[in-house]
């Protein structure tokens, strides 16, 4: 299949993207790497009648301000394992960036193009999920700051207004030591994830002080487990605990059934996956 | 039609292009260039992996407007029609393909990984090479060829470099 025709126009500056942006309104897609918007175009499930490039506008630094560490929307993902900040305050996002597609698609994919995307089973969108991070988004009229938690609406549908570009991710720095990981399952290393978890941990030896936990691909936005959060507060993780845990999390999410897989076995691997995240993310610590 | 100049394996052209053409089928109809497949169009099987200014990319995710100033090689720059680039070599007596279409990806993928390899005095494990490899698709060989032949070509060149 071959994309529908469309205008292409390379923007020089910030100002002169937002204000293509702003004329095209709902016609009107900026455009990265590519690697989510151009599938969807050549599949024809996406038919923008302009594309604003914005490849060579100065948005791609990473830089820490006070207790936040700020990622422009086009860094692309395969900066993440040079990132030591990343590394340091935020391992589950690390662990996660090895399951993002391919290394050529690693490559050349930004980080606001995946959040614009908002796959269901993406990893980016469950790792701002579960980080509590803030999406920056910008257009003519100014700039938004949109909590993670409210920003991915629905399978491909997010709280952008037409006109509006992502430009940063802020994900706030936690005050404390955090362990993390990120686990999932799909048919091949490097495609679109049937479930996968992600887990942050504050542990005081094998107690755990604070635990969060998010999972992709389940429901047609990223979940967090509120309820399996709250058990593990106080506990000291074991196998049992952290199977416990998993339970919880399935108990409280209706995954969805489709050519990928049943939701049954998508319940089933919430819980395996919780479990194995957890203990993963508790073994880092050594 | 915008005016877009490309460079494809040293052969620069000014032509004028509708923005929606993809720079798989540009290279292929403009350029008579046929090293470059195109298997799935949209980003899955890795076929259509040409090196933009150097660096590895899926032509078919790419819009040949895109490529303004731009330098592309396709496997033919790799070792011409005979096929001499030691990956290849490593290819052909490993049984790295089979039908050989997907094998111009295979090779564009790798060239630079292999080179990156043997550069740092590295040898990967064979996990290490089929995380390489994940982003093409091979429906012949069941990987292991290929596998044997990403070996084979940093192992010889590591062997070279010490003798």
């Amino acid at each position: 299949m071959r994309p529908a025709a469309f205008e292409y126009h390379r923007a020089a500056s910030i100002e002169e993207a937002l204000s293509l942006l702003a004329e095209f309104g709902e016609d009107g897609r900026p455009i990265a790497g590519g690697q989510s918007l151009v599938p969807m175009m050549n599949l024809r499930l996406a038919r923008p009648e302009h594309l604003v490039d914005i490849n060579s506008l100065e948005l791609d630094k990473i830089e820490r301000t006070g207790d936040t560490l700020s990622l422009g929307a086009l860094v692309r993902h395969e900066r993440y394992f040079n990132e030591p900040l990343i590394a340091e305050h935020f391992p589950a996002f690390l662990d996660a960036a090895h399951w993002i597609g391919h290394p050529t698609i690693r490559r050349h994919g930004s980080l606001g193009g995946s959040i614009s995307h908002a796959d269901p089973s993406a990893e980016l969108p469950c790792v701002c999920v579960l980080h509590d991070a803030t999406i920056v988004a910008r257009s003519v009229n100014g700039e938004r700051r949109i909590p993670a938690s409210e920003f991915f609406i629905s399978a491909y549908v997010t709280a952008l207004e037409p006109g509006e570009m992502v430009v940063a991710v802020e994900l706030p720095i936690p005050q404390r030591k955090q362990h993390g990981a990120f686990i999932e399952i799909a048919e091949r290393m490097g495609d679109f994830a049937v479930i996968g978890i992600g887990a942050v941990l504050e542990l005081d030896g094998d107690t755990v002080l604070d635990a969060r936990i998010a999972c992709a691909g389940a429901e047609l936005t990223p979940v967090r487990a509120a309820s399996a959060e709250q058990f593990l507060k106080g506990r000291q993780l074991t196998e049992e605990v952290a199977q416990e845990a998993g339970q919880l999390f399935a108990q409280s999410v209706d995954p969805v059934n489709d050519y990928r897989s049943s939701a049954e076995y998508r319940r089933h691997l919430i819980v395996q996956l919780t479990s194995r995240t957890l203990m993963r993310a508790m073994k880092s610590k050594a | 039609m915008t005016q877009t100049t490309l460079t494809v394996n040293g052969q620069t052209r000014t032509l004028e292009v509708e923005p929606r053409r993809l720079l798989a089928d540009i290279i292929r109809t403009e350029f008579d260039v046929s090293g470059v497949h195109i298997g799935c169009a949209h980003g899955v099987c890795g076929c259509c992996t040409v090196h933009i200014d150097g660096i590895p990319r899926l032509s078919c995710l790419t819009f040949a407007v895109q490529c303004d100033g731009k330098e592309i090689n396709t496997v033919e720059s790799l070792g011409g029609f005979d096929a001499t680039h030691v990956l290849q070599q490593a290819f052909k007596s490993e049984h790295g393909l089979q039908c050989g279409y997907c094998t111009p990806g295979f090779l564009m993928t790798l060239a630079p990984y292999v080179e990156k390899k043997v550069a740092n005095g590295e040898m990967p494990s064979d996990e290490e090479i089929r995380e390489a490899i994940s982003g093409n698709i091979c429906r012949c060989t069941g990987y292991h060829g290929i596998v044997a032949a990403v070996r084979k070509a940093i192992s010889n060149q590591l062997e070279g470099q010490q003798a």
